[in-house]
């Protein structure tokens, strides 16, 4: 049995608009283990933005418990929870978010100098990129590459320090239906191959089957979850998700 | 601050050309501004000291004790020869000269005048006080004449004297008695300022002594070849003056000419700090206008896990990157205008005339900016300070950024 690394008790999320209050999340009780692969879905507002927020320690809950990695987030001065970010977890973003001025791989590179990697970190970044079939987009900045290609690099820059949980945010909401299916292949072959967990929010049904369990959020609470039984096998796209080197046969 | 960093922090400088470009230009005519301020303010330093120095006062003086307190002429230095042979002994001396004062009625016919008589050394007096260079009419005092005097215009005019005219000085002697003896006006000088015209009036030193009845003489001055030696001079000759005797500088022996020079420069540096703080508040505006634009992305480093820290390294990086290239820009503005000034000076004579007097001193009409290897270093403080000053706002808004919310409102 993998080992837990999200637990959640009673999350509650409440937002202090003006005068008024507004739950997001109203007692969510939810596990994750190592290693899944798992969809957050439901309508917007349902609450999965503000869910993967508290996940991902950007924010810490009105009530409840959330544990992340064996850390409490509520507890964790705004020092630990960043450090907490920059050591164990990687973020997919639904609008990509590259640092405009630097290259693929800077931005890549970016997250590892942040980790304090010292010389190998252009190998390590280069390693990354060509491991995803982005080698040839190393050295061009945002503007210079398609959504789906931006979206790829933020994919290898969330998992370059191999953190053991990846979260992502509609990663799929601005890319057409091909760049979507590329992009949850790649995801979902980290997964298998470094043993990383991915929790994703998304609104698209394709995008859904590629999940091994699904949380249906509605109004802040957990109306359903889903664990497909068996994995069903994906197939990887040609020249993603394989390292560089010749093609087995 | 790493590699990537680096590259992030210099980039993002040159998003916003035209924001960059104006902040760059702000920072670069607060530089050259600043720059020409303080070069005006160290070339009035070296002006004023060597105008006080030149005007009697010398950068350095040995004086009796408790000269300072009393500031009586009739105090005598407790081994003047002492003092004179430790003064030559220094290094980086221009000149030296002893002087007697003593307080005497000059008096020709019927009218009389009270003056500070100085005896002096002829050879060397010259060499420490500028207005006896150049004698208008007649001649100066010669080594080893007695019964001749130089006169300031001013007194000639007060006595109805001219040159090779008698005049009896009287002074009271050490016991009391009235000492008096005839002097031959040898030379008139015109300084352009009665004032001082009023106050010269030289003979020898034995005269001097023979009128106020004291042996020995009352002072030992100082010229020094570089005048910013002048405390490390001092601390050298203080060490080796006779016994009872003191040193003073320049700015002690004229306190008010000083405070004049500390109130001139704190006016210029009060008008420098109001062109910083112009600046500093443009470029505090350009910086915080680049953080909020880019709220989102410190969003998206905060949520990779960079700590407010590094962020806060980051954006004064950022300022430091825009310092340096204003300071060049500066310099480049700044060293045509500072040479000009260093090499041809700020002529104020239309307003000046050929100079004021103030407390015994002529200030030239001419003022000359100080330019040295103090300027590129110094273009670089202001700018980077400027900057980074400028910059811990912002660099502070950003560090603070919350990375739920700034996503949030991104969405």
């Amino acid at each position: 049995m993998n080992e837990t690394i999200i637990t959640t008790r009673a999350l509650t999320k409440i937002f202090q608009l003006n005068k008024h209050q507004v739950p997001a999340l109203r007692g969510v009780d939810l596990e994750v283990r190592q290693g899944e692969f798992l969809a957050v879905v439901g309508p917007s507002g349902s609450g999965k933005t503000t869910f993967l927020n508290l996940v991902g320690a950007l924010d810490v809950p009105t009530s409840g418990e959330l544990t992340v990695l064996g850390k409490r987030v509520a507890e964790l001065s705004r020092r630990a929870r960043a450090e907490l970010r920059l050591r164990s977890l990687g973020f997919v973003f639904q609008a990509y978010n590259l640092v405009p001025v630097l290259t693929a791989l800077e931005n890549v590179e970016f997250v590892l100098e942040l980790q304090s990697v010292g010389r190998e970190r252009h190998a390590r970044a280069t390693q990354v990129l060509d491991e995803l079939g982005l080698g040839d987009l190393a050295n061009r900045r945002p503007n210079e590459m398609s959504g789906g290609q931006q979206q790829r690099v933020a994919v290898a820059r969330a998992v370059a320090a191999r953190p053991k949980l990846v979260l992502a945010d509609e990663p799929t909401a601005n890319l057409d239906g091909e760049n979507a299916e590329t992009l949850m292949h790649m995801m979902r072959d980290l997964r298998d191959r470094h043993g990383m967990t991915f929790v994703f929010s998304t609104h698209d049904p394709r995008v859904v089957t590629h999940a091994v369990r699904v949380v249906t959020l509605a109004d802040g609470r957990v109306v359903r979850d889903e664990e497909k039984s068996g994995e069903a096998p994906h197939e990887i796209l040609p020249g993603v998700g394989r390292p560089p080197g010749p093609a087995s046969a | 601050m790493a590699w990537v960093s680096a590259k992030y922090a210099v980039r993002s400088v040159g998003r916003n050309a035209r924001r960059t470009a104006l902040a760059i230009l702000g920072i670069a005519i607060g530089c050259a501004l600043a720059l020409f301020m303080e070069s005006i303010n160290r070339g009035r330093d070296e002006l004023f000291a060597r105008m006080g120095a030149y005007s009697g006062a010398g950068h350095l003086r040995v004086v009796p004790k408790d000269w300072d307190q009393q500031r009586d002429p009739r105090l005598r230095l407790a081994d003047w020869r002492a003092d004179l042979a430790a003064a030559r002994a220094l290094s980086g001396i221009a000149a030296v000269t002893v002087r007697a004062r003593a307080q005497v009625l000059l008096a020709m016919g019927t009218h009389v005048v009270p003056v500070e008589m100085v005896g002096v050394d002829p050879e060397n007096e010259p060499r420490t006080f500028r207005f006896v260079r150049k004698v208008q009419r007649g001649r100066y005092l010669l080594p080893g004449e007695q019964g001749t005097v130089l006169v300031g215009k001013a007194i000639a005019e007060r006595l109805g004297a001219d040159l090779d005219d008698e005049i009896l000085a009287s002074a009271v002697g050490k016991g009391g008695t009235i000492e008096s003896a005839m002097l031959r006006i040898v030379g008139i000088v015109t300084t352009g300022s009665d004032d001082i015209d009023a106050g010269i009036c030289q003979t020898s030193l034995d005269d001097v002594e023979r009128l106020s009845d004291l042996a020995g003489a009352g002072e030992v001055t100082v010229i020094l070849r570089d005048w910013r030696q002048t405390d490390a001079a001092r601390a050298l000759l203080a060490a080796r003056v006779a016994r009872g005797d003191r040193v003073l500088t320049w700015g002690e022996i004229s306190p008010e000419f000083k405070g004049h020079i500390e109130q001139d420069k704190a006016a210029s540096r009060f008008i420098s700090v109001i062109i910083l703080l112009i600046v500093l508040l443009g470029v505090a505006s350009a910086q915080l206008a680049s953080v909020l634009e880019r709220r989102r992305e410190f969003a998206v480093l905060s949520a990779v896990g960079m700590g407010a820290g590094r962020m806060v390294r980051l954006v004064l990086l950022e300022a430091v990157t825009l310092g340096f290239a204003g300071a060049v820009l500066g310099l480049a503005l700044g060293l045509p205008f500072v040479w000009r000034v260093a090499t041809v000076g700020l002529d104020f004579r239309r307003y000046m005339g050929s100079g004021y007097a103030f407390q015994g001193v002529i200030i030239e009409p001419i003022f000359y900016g100080d330019f040295g290897v103090w300027i590129v270093p110094y273009v670089l403080a202001v700018a980077f300070g400027a900057t980074i000053v400028a910059s811990l706002y912002p660099a502070w808004f950003a560090a603070r950024t919350d990375p739920a919310v700034a996503l949030r409102v991104a969405q």
